[in-house]
């Protein structure tokens, strides 16, 4: 079992440290991108700086700082929940960071724009922060970690009715919550 | 024995005969489901006797006028005075058709006691003469139950000037459950615990609300009690749960849940509160309504990759898709009569209210002005009220089943969405 952990975060090292290697997704179908399937082999566990993974623990402020930074929203196109070609490479180092870190657990928020009825919004908002995880999951991230709540459309960030407003509150947020 | 059972036989005979005698006699001055209606011209004579005789006849005026039957003439032109009694040579040059008077008088405990008569001017009948009592602060429910009356014995169908209209108000970034008559009066907050509280969905008799509620992080689905003024947690399966309506029979409530993943649909039964799963794919399945005779269940999937309408028999078989026109169609509610459907889909980039049978045919689109969404019924299936943002900041509106006569009902100062009207 630790052993299966290592060699995760081993990977997920790999991956993330290889800018032109991409994680073998499956894009079979919208907003079930959670890429459990498949890994490419082609990598081997050879360019491991084993130094960064014996780092040790964070202080809490480090943490909140380091978060800050990294946890970026994850975007999403209009009533989609697939994780976007473009977001992956950001959630690639949330994977990262989390698999060093690993007494932080994290809540995943799942939230829409302003368009089309609340009920169903909230039903989105749910799929996008589910497929954030599970996308973490392929990553190696502990299910245990990773929580998600919908809010669908009830919490905006911006409030305008314009696209670039409805782009930005389409998003999952990351929430630190240990 | 045998004789208690025979006067029973016989209670129960002169019973029905007299029922049968009834409907020989009634009339019907407005066939509502008549295709070429013509509305009916009737005078509400300001009630006499006390000083809220005005407001009285003002409200049944005003019951009657929302329903888009009747004609009214400038009581200023009424020849008759409020006191003489009815006599219909004062009406006849006037086009009016039928008469509506009333006296009342203040008790000693300070209760009313109303008199409602309605006459047929041109017959020259009294077609209802009915008492009333009530507590001197609920005027506007006695006057209600008169309009519901007038409606009835002219109509021979049940109004829903008694009903009741819920909705979600928002002040600043908090949303509450209001409740208020279905005329937009009566306005008051419910239930304000919660984050965030999604549209309620009533219980056929009236007594009860489901709705989700957001409380500490969490999605629940929470049950309303009016007559214990309680409200209790019906489920959480900790993912996010969305209370639907509830069946006509009043067994079974409706709802999805994404416990398993993706949201699917479930129903509980309100008794035993076991709940069975309905719905199996990896799809976003929510927003269920039962129809009228229990059988099917229209709700809003995303199959086709977008939110459409579909029917499935109530065990979750035979899943069918309903709605073909437009890329966003969701809210779906079945009218109380199984005749209709009505929802709410985007079409050039806003939101507009739609009505559909069952079977696919006869599409109509309701509104055309702003975004219009989260429609619901009448009990009798004539009006339907919903959502709206044409005047800028969002209210509760009302409209006719074919569109007609759309106007706010919620007050201005409360951002309000999400109604749901009492059965």
């Amino acid at each position: 079992m630790k052993r299966i952990a290592l060699l995760l975060v081993l990977l997920a090292l790999v991956v993330s440290g290889c800018a032109t290697t991409d994680v073998a997704v499956p894009d079979d179908k919208k907003g079930k991108d959670a890429g459990t399937k498949e890994r490419n082999g082609k990598d081997d566990v050879i360019k491991i700086d084993r130094d960064k993974i014996r780092e040790g623990a964070l202080s809490e402020e480090q943490i909140r700082s380091q978060m800050a930074s990294l946890f970026k929203d994850i975007h999403f196109g209009y009533n989609r929940y697939d994780v976007a070609d473009d977001e992956k490479a950001n959630l690639r180092k949330i994977a990262e960071w989390l698999l060093k870190n690993s007494n932080v657990s994290v809540l995943v928020e799942g939230h829409c724009d302003e368009r089309g009825s609340s009920e169903y919004n909230l039903a989105l908002g749910d799929q996008r922060a589910q497929s954030t995880k599970n996308y973490l999951v392929s990553l190696g991230v502990p299910a245990s970690r990773l929580e998600t709540i919908s809010f669908g459309k009830e919490k905006q960030v911006c409030m305008e009715h314009t696209e670039e407003c409805w782009l930005k509150n389409r998003r999952a947020h990351f929430v630190s919550s240990k | 024995m045998e004789i208690t059972r025979l006067a029973a036989t016989m209670c129960l005979l002169v019973v029905a005969l007299l029922c049968l005698r009834e409907n020989a006699a009634a009339r019907v001055y407005i066939d509502i489901n008549s295709p070429g209606l013509k509305r009916l011209p009737i005078a509400v004579v300001d009630f006499v006797g006390i000083t809220e005789g005005t407001e009285l006849a003002d409200i049944i005026r005003s019951d009657l006028d929302f329903t888009g039957l009747f004609v009214f003439i400038n009581k200023n032109a009424f020849i008759e005075d409020a006191t003489a009694p009815f006599n219909p040579d004062n009406w006849r040059p006037l086009g009016i058709d039928a008469v509506v008077k009333g006296t009342a008088e203040a008790e000693a405990d300070g209760s009313l006691s109303v008199v409602a008569s309605v006459y047929d001017v041109v017959e020259s009948s009294n077609i209802l003469k009915k008492k009333y009592a009530s507590r001197k602060d609920l005027i506007r429910p006695l006057a209600h139950k008169i309009a519901d009356d007038i409606y009835e014995a002219l109509t021979g169908q049940k109004s829903c000037f008694g009903s009741r209209i819920v909705f979600i108000g928002q002040e600043g970034d908090r949303k509450s459950i209001y409740l208020m008559d279905y005329d937009g009066q009566r306005v008051k907050k419910i239930v304000s615990k919660g984050d965030v509280t999604m549209k309620a969905h009533w219980s056929p008799d009236g007594k009860k609300l489901f709705y989700s509620s957001l409380r500490n992080g969490r999605w629940g689905i929470y049950e309303l009690d009016f007559d214990t003024v309680s409200e209790e947690k019906l489920f959480s399966s900790g993912a996010t749960d969305l209370a639907g309506d509830v069946t006509q029979d009043g067994s079974y409530l409706l709802f999805s849940s994404s416990g398993k993943g993706s949201p699917n649909i479930y129903r509980l039964h309100l008794g035993t509160k076991i709940v069975t799963r309905l719905t199996h794919s990896d799809y976003i399945e929510v927003s269920p309504s039962a129809s009228p005779d229990g059988k099917s269940i229209v709700y809003v999937a995303d199959k086709s990759t977008v939110p459409q309408l579909y029917i499935m028999s109530t065990d979750g078989m035979d899943s069918r898709r309903l709605t073909f026109e437009g890329s966003y169609n969701t809210s779906p509610e079945w009218s109380r009569s199984g005749d209709l459907i009505v929802y709410s889909g985007r079409e050039g980039g806003r939101f507009q209210i739609y009505t559909i049978k069952p079977n696919g045919t006869e599409l109509k689109q309701l509104t055309d002005t702003g975004n219009n969404e989260e429609p619901s019924f009448s009990p009798d299936g004539r009006l339907i009220t919903f959502t709206s943002d044409r005047d800028g900041a969002k209210g509760v509106y009302v409209m006719t089943v074919n569109g007609d006569g759309q106007k706010r009902i919620s007050p201005r100062n409360i951002r309000a969405f999400g109604p749901s009207w009492s059965h």
